[in-house]
């Protein structure tokens, strides 16, 4: 894959994210800063490094399994692995200007 | 797993506890119990422990079942116990209720309702403490929140044998003189314990977690708070260890329990700290109802020791106590029950019924599932009817609190629908309801899929 291609598929990985909501804040994961990074690498295979607002949230393994299903259904995309992280803590201030004005956070 | 998953039974344990307030509420409205009853007698103990057991107790439960494994990142340890637990503990609230039906002459059998109720309220708790304790075991060091929760662990294992020992004391079963006083001077320690020891104390570390997650509030670890810990834990240990062994030594237990009242209420006074803390230091500027409701609810709890204050320097306490008992059960506990109520069953509602299509299709926010507008006129009624119902007990006008329990049974009925309307997900746009691949959550209990 040249550098061109692998950036079109993060970018399309990226977009497809959007689709997962946070549903407490009701934005989603790439707005709120929940997502620390997005990789593909040769074959097809896609990294994601991603957090929770809060740590034990019952909503983990389901924001979890909705970046895995999103980014699968990017055309290319052969395989996802998604990982999560506490390193650093998500703040508010990782959000988007955008989402922060949306929902009102100082 | 990091996190935790839906507890597949907390709803039941809601749907039971309401059937209880709804039940107490109704019964109160209909003049059964306190103020028409004396407050030991067994009409007033048949309401006492509607509410304390099968109201406040069981969506303590429930709640704790679902948020345990959250405030420690770790699973729930046993996920077979929550059902056996519940099934326990309503007969046995069955049971207990039948003893004091019995007592007061409504039943005429010889069925051995106490010892059937301590047989099944003792294994229904010791379940859920069971089952909450090993959980929090695998989530050492606890954080503080947890804490908390620890402790009101001990406090319902501590209130669930004074209760047995009452019990089968009151059954006949045993006769040793030291449980006998205890069953006859032990009641306020029971109270204490229960109230205090174990709902107080979760309802402190459930909220000082909850609130941070859903105000976007800093979590507090500081000094005032592991005060509020060391210092509550102090007095309940004075209040219920102290004053059993009081009354088994024949020493003044009114004495052991105002010294616990000294260290009870600093822990109080830096909880409330802590509280306005989170408030002052959220980042949601606007907040939601269950975040609005609880400032109602706190300030019940405010009020309430304002008014032990008051009535202990007028030497009335103990003519009054059931204002205080009342302010706290239904201002304190049960306000900020339902409020998180209202929170907690359109948090999960969403998690079951969106969470596996999450990142498949578009979805809802949780907030799409609720008219907060609708719902806040409910609540206002109920804290407006808790407070002027506990300003009727303590002018001795039964007539006016009966009418604030009918007002609170008719905001009760209010939120109550709005929480079957979230559970049906009726107040969701039509065409955003059910994405392909969703279905309709079950009223009663969480169908857990797709995680």
């Amino acid at each position: 894959m040249t550098v061109e291609e692998t950036d079109e598929l993060v970018h399309k990985v990226r977009e497809a994210l959007r689709l997962v909501i946070d549903p407490e804040l009701g934005d989603n994961i790439i707005e709120l800063g929940l997502v620390y990074y997005v990789g593909v690498q040769e074959g097809g295979v896609a990294s994601i490094v991603m957090t929770t607002t809060t740590r034990g949230c019952p909503a983990t393994n389901y924001l979890k399994n909705g970046a895995r299903d999103g980014a699968w259904a990017v055309p290319g995309i052969e395989f996802v692995d998604v990982s999560l992280t506490y390193e650093p803590q998500w703040t508010p201030q990782m959000m988007t200007p955008e989402a922060r004005t949306r929902l009102g956070i100082a | 797993m990091i996190g935790a998953s839906l507890s597949r039974w907390t709803m039941s344990y809601f749907a039971a506890a309401i059937v209880a307030l709804i039940t107490a509420l109704g019964l109160m409205t209909a003049g059964y119990g306190y103020p028409h009853a004396p407050v030991d007698a067994p009409p007033t103990l048949i309401i006492v422990h509607l509410v304390a057991i099968g109201w406040l107790s069981l969506l303590m439960c429930g709640a704790l079942f679902q948020f345990v494994p959250v405030l420690i990142a770790r699973p729930l340890a046993n996920e077979q116990l929550p059902l056996p637990a519940l099934i326990c503990l309503l007969l046995g609230l069955f049971s207990l209720l039948c003893g004091f039906l019995w007592l007061d002459g409504g039943i005429d059998t010889t069925l051995p309702f106490f010892p059937m109720a301590a047989t099944l309220l003792g294994l229904g708790f010791a379940l859920v403490v069971w089952g909450l304790a090993h959980t929090l075991l695998t989530g050492r060091p606890l954080p503080l929140s947890a804490r908390f929760v620890a402790v009101a662990l001990a406090g319902v294992a501590l209130t669930a044998t004074l209760g047995i020992i009452f019990a089968l004391v009151r059954g006949g079963i045993v006769a040793e003189p030291h449980l006998v006083d205890l069953t006859v001077a032990g009641v306020p320690i029971h109270a204490i314990a229960g109230l205090g020891g174990w709902l107080t104390f979760a309802a402190m570390g459930v909220s000082y977690r909850l609130l941070a997650m859903f105000m976007l509030a800093p979590e507090l670890d500081r000094r005032g708070s592991r005060l509020a810990l060391h210092l509550g834990s102090c007095a309940l240990a004075l209040a219920i260890i102290g004053g059993a062994v009081a009354i088994c030594l024949e020493w003044s237990r009114n004495l052991m329990l105002l010294a616990a009242g000294l260290p009870g209420l600093a822990a109080l006074a830096f909880y409330g700290r802590d509280m306005l803390h989170l408030y002052r230091a959220r980042k949601r500027r606007i907040i939601e109802l269950n975040a609005r409701m609880a400032t109602f609810a706190f300030a019940s709890l405010g009020l309430a020791v304002m008014l032990v204050i008051a009535l202990l320097a007028l030497g009335r306490l103990q003519e009054q106590v059931a204002a205080v008992v009342f302010l706290v059960a239904f201002g304190w506990l049960s306000g900020l029950g339902l409020g998180k109520l209202y929170k907690i069953v359109a948090f999960l509602t969403w998690l079951e019924c969106y969470g596996p299509v999450l990142g498949k299709k578009p979805t809802p926010r949780v907030q799409d599932l609720v008219i907060e507008k609708r719902a806040q006129k409910w609540f206002y009624l109920y804290f407006i009817a808790v407070w002027l119902g506990t300003a009727a007990l303590l002018w001795g006008r039964p007539l006016v609190f009966q009418t604030m329990t009918l007002a609170m049974l008719v905001a009760t009925l209010g939120i109550v629908v709005q929480l079957v309307r979230i559970r049906r997900l009726a107040d969701v746009k039509v065409d955003d309801r059910f994405p392909a691949d969703t279905r309709r959550p079950a009223l009663l209990h969480a169908a857990v899929q797709g995680i």
